[in-house]
């Protein structure tokens, strides 16, 4: 009982060590990004895509001299400043590009199936799996009610000796 | 010297297409005769690939711009590593490295099999040559590597900036063997398919091929990851551009496959899922180049548009349907007397971490081939990015985490409640412990704090299974502390190894988490002598110098970064860089990482007189934890590969026992075939 105590609170110890160690990092940034430059900017331009062929959100193109995330970044300061939210920045956007230019898909019609058929599909394997382990949990080999218990069996099975000695390798 | 490379695989091709009829007629027709020339045949395939290799690399190397290949991905200026790395730097060039690696690893297991597994091996090989016969043929007759020009150019066109980077020598050659050494497990696996040998002998025989994959499938998508953090200049690493999906499925199945064929080899269950599951690993490896060089989905990886699409699409429908044609034939002898006792066992732990990696593959795979859907259905393009897979990976990695803390401390078949209290009650304290102090140190966002939380669960379950084994060894053979740690350790050196991966993927998970939620990013304009600050950081711009090559021009900016005591800790040179052939500018970023955060600074701009710079700075915790996990998960995995003695002797006993079962069979069989 005094040895798990002592495990217990070492390793109590070693938790709190190691988030003193990081927790003032993580909190002083934690407000620093609140209190960021532009953040506004970045929230909006996270939400679109960047159109010049990187692949990246319009936040993330660093192509110093992309044609269309570093015009539409100024852009959308110009935007911020007039005093327009993110869903109306974004709307306008998508109006002049069409639904490519957002980052993710809509929530709407055909676009939902995006977002939703990972989780269908995982209910639906855990849902498989569920029902195999249940068959295989009921059709557990279980001793004939004719056998006599007593009476060993004429040969060894091949089977349960390979399995015997592979647990016995493993043991080894 | 062209010349010599096409002929070189030609007859590769005339080889691989030798080596199947011999093994299959040899090993159909009892000739061993047979199947020892098709194993000298897929030597001698290695052979003349190896000299296609070489002679494309001399022809870089030399600038001999009468190749095509040459004059489009190198020039005389270009530094004499790229031109080496310029090899997989373009389509032609790619496909080749890719055939050699896999004509490498064919004759490897080749060599490895030439005295065992003689029911399943020559099949396999076939399997493998089968492989390598179509990427011959895309060599030999649709993207050729050796196609010479009509007007030899002064110059090379050059290899692409971006990939102008060390990282070029190390994150295709790991990536390309992560994928191309998957083509092992799955060719015995459907070997075993072909002949009927269903046991759990393909995979014995093939599970260090099977680590080795992951293993440079983690590498390849570290390095790739670390080499856009240092490159693209946006402070991340992961963007989930279709090519890193791409490069990120074949790994989540991998290490679903790595951990359910433990379930096979201990239970003798769950056969037909392995073999899905090594099927489903390797039609992503061909995914994964059918999306990077058919253009149907755009990615910044992209090689140009060259027409191999179709292809590609075609061996990869051929494949999967053979293979599940294969499955579906041999459904009756891979029904096995499955046993399954509780939810509370460590097979069910492994079930669900399955079913949780498979279900993150899917999610990837969905949100990469939606776009194609959507236009295909709707007629409109849409982008999936970032924010999608982030939402719908998000709770399924917690998922994932939780279990891995589970399946280490339950016992097969099953545990008792009393058992599992036990086991659990410190690592739940931790796990407990650690959220509070989050929450108290600051920390309000619930994912983070589920997060970390999660994090310290898993770790103290591994702490405590450390525990556990020293302890039992120190009672068992009063065995000091350290020494029984270090021979627990070794042997055995797959379960603690194993452990070790864990801990690795856990501090890689933590990286991850803090790095995506608490990055603080400023912009600024600033004159020469000016300063700015960046969370406890000042930043002071000193100036610009410019350097000239004949291969690029650099402006690199000097920031001295001070302490809030204004004491400097050191001055970081971020730079922008202008290549002359092609004409095209790039970013090079300053990184100042510690296991706190990263300072990570870009020269985002410069006015025409020189003295104001623009910079971008990112200031990200926790990032350097990602690469840490790396780390620890490649130790981990070599400790996984460190050759056992009682594992070898194992295989040994397994393989006699193939032997002897074939022996039988030969004799109990009224004549040949």
């Amino acid at each position: 009982m005094r040895a798990k105590l002592t495990l217990a609170s070492s390793l109590v110890f070693f938790v709190v060590a190691l988030f003193a160690f990081f927790s003032p990092e993580l909190s002083n940034v934690s407000r620093e990004t609140f209190a960021a430059e532009n953040p506004t900017n970045s929230q909006v331009s996270e939400g679109l895509t960047c159109q010049c062929g990187c692949g990246l959100t319009v936040a993330n193109c660093n192509m110093p001299t992309c044609g269309f995330s570093v015009p539409m970044r100024r852009e959308i300061d110009r935007m911020i400043g007039e005093g327009k939210t993110r869903a109306q920045i974004i709307a306008f956007y998508r109006q002049q590009y069409g639904e490519k230019v957002l980052s993710a898909p809509t929530t709407e019609g055909f676009n939902l199936l995006a977002w939703t058929m990972p989780f269908i599909a995982l209910v639906l394997g855990g849902g498989a799996m569920v029902l195999a382990v249940g068959r295989w949990h009921s059709h557990q080999p279980s001793a004939p009610s004719d056998s006599n218990p007593a009476t060993p069996p004429a040969t060894f099975d091949p089977e349960l000796r390979r399995k015997l000695e592979k647990e016995l390798e493993e043991r080894r | 010297m062209p010349q010599l490379g096409k002929l070189a695989l030609a007859i590769a091709l005339i080889l691989a297409v030798y080596s199947i009829v011999a093994n299959i007629y040899g090993t159909r027709r009892n000739a061993p005769d047979f199947v020892v020339s098709a194993r000298h045949a897929i030597w001698a395939m290695c052979a003349m690939v190896t000299i296609a290799v070489v002679v494309l690399w001399i022809s870089l190397l030399h600038s001999d711009f009468s190749l095509e290949y040459v004059a489009a991905y190198s020039s005389t200026t270009l530094p004499t590593v790229y031109k080496f790395t310029s090899l997989w730097g373009g389509q032609q060039g790619s496909l080749l490295f890719w055939t050699w690696l896999l004509s490498i690893f064919t004759s490897i297991a080749a060599f490895q099999n030439r005295r065992r597994n003689p029911e399943i091996a020559p099949y396999a090989l076939a399997v493998l040559a089968g492989v390598a016969i179509f990427f011959l043929l895309m060599l030999n007759f649709v993207t050729r590597p050796f196609d010479l020009l009509a007007t030899v150019p002064a110059e090379g066109s050059d290899l692409n900036p971006l990939l102008q980077n060390y990282w070029m020598a190390i994150h295709p050659p790991s990536l390309y063997t992560g994928y191309v050494s998957a083509t092992v497990p799955f060719a015995f696996g459907a070997a075993a398919l072909i002949t009927g040998k269903l046991d759990d002998g393909w995979i014995r025989s093939t599970r260090r091929w099977a680590i080795f994959s992951w293993f440079f499938l983690t590498l390849g998508n570290m390095f790739g990851a670390r080499w856009a953090y240092e490159v693209l200049g946006w402070g991340g690493y992961w963007a989930w551009d279709p090519v890193e999906n791409a490069a990120f499925m074949p790994w989540l199945v991998m290490t679903a496959y790595l951990h359910s064929v433990m379930i096979q080899e201990r239970k003798d269950m769950l056969k037909v899922w392995n073999l899905s599951l090594i099927g489903l690993a390797f039609g992503l490896t061909l995914f994964g180049t059918f999306i990077t060089r058919s253009g149907v989905i755009s990615s910044v990886h992209s090689f140009t548009q060259s027409g191999l699409g179709p292809y590609f699409l075609s061996f990869l429908i051929t494949v999967t349907l053979a293979y599940t044609a294969l499955l579906i034939f041999r459904s009756k002898q891979l029904r096995s007397p499955a046993e399954f006792e509780s939810y509370l066992s460590r097979e069910a732990a492994f079930l669900f971490n399955n079913l949780m990696l498979v279900g993150i593959a899917f999610a990837v795979f969905w949100g990469t081939i939606f776009p194609v859907l959507s236009e295909a259905v709707r007629g409109v393009k849409i982008t999936v990015g970032p924010p999608f897979f982030n939402r719908v990976n998000g709770p399924l990695a917690l998922g994932l985490v939780f279990l891995m803390g589970i399946g280490p401390l339950i016992a097969w078949r099953r545990t008792t409640t009393s058992n599992l209290v036990r086991s659990f009650a410190a690592p739940v304290a931790i796990g407990v412990a650690t959220g509070i102090v989050a929450a108290l140190g600051g920390i309000r966002q619930w994912y983070v704090l589920t997060a970390f939380s999660l994090a310290a669960f898993v770790i103290g379950t591994v702490l405590v299974e450390f525990r556990r084994g020293m302890n039992a060894r120190r009672h068992m053979v009063s065995e000091p502390r350290a020494k029984a740690l270090v021979n627990l350790v070794a042997k055995n050196n797959r379960r603690y190894g194993g452990y070790i991966i864990h801990i690795g993927t856990i501090v890689a998970f933590v990286g991850i988490v803090g790095s995506s939620f608490f990055r603080t990013e400023v912009k600024k304009s600033v004159h020469a002598g000016e300063s700015f600050t960046i969370g406890s950081y000042t930043l002071r711009f000193q100036g610009l110098e410019q350097t000239d090559t004949p291969h690029l021009e650099s402006a690199t900016a000097l920031v001295e970064v001070l302490r809030p005591d204004g004491r400097e800790i050191t001055v970081m040179s971020p730079a922008k860089l202008f290549f002359k052939r092609p004409q095209q500018p790039a970013t090079k970023v300053a990184i100042r990482s510690t296991p706190f955060s990263d300072l990570y600074v870009v020269l985002a701009g410069i006015d025409d007189s020189g003295q104001t710079a623009t910079f971008e700075v990112f200031l990200t915790p926790l990032v350097f934890w990602l690469w840490a996990g790396g780390l620890m998960m490649v130790l981990g995995t070599v400790v996984v590969m460190w050759p056992n003695v009682r594992e070898r002797a194992a295989i040994a006993t397994a393989l006699s026992r193939q032997s002897t079962d074939a022996r039988e069979l030969a004799d109990a069989a009224p004549g040949g075939d």
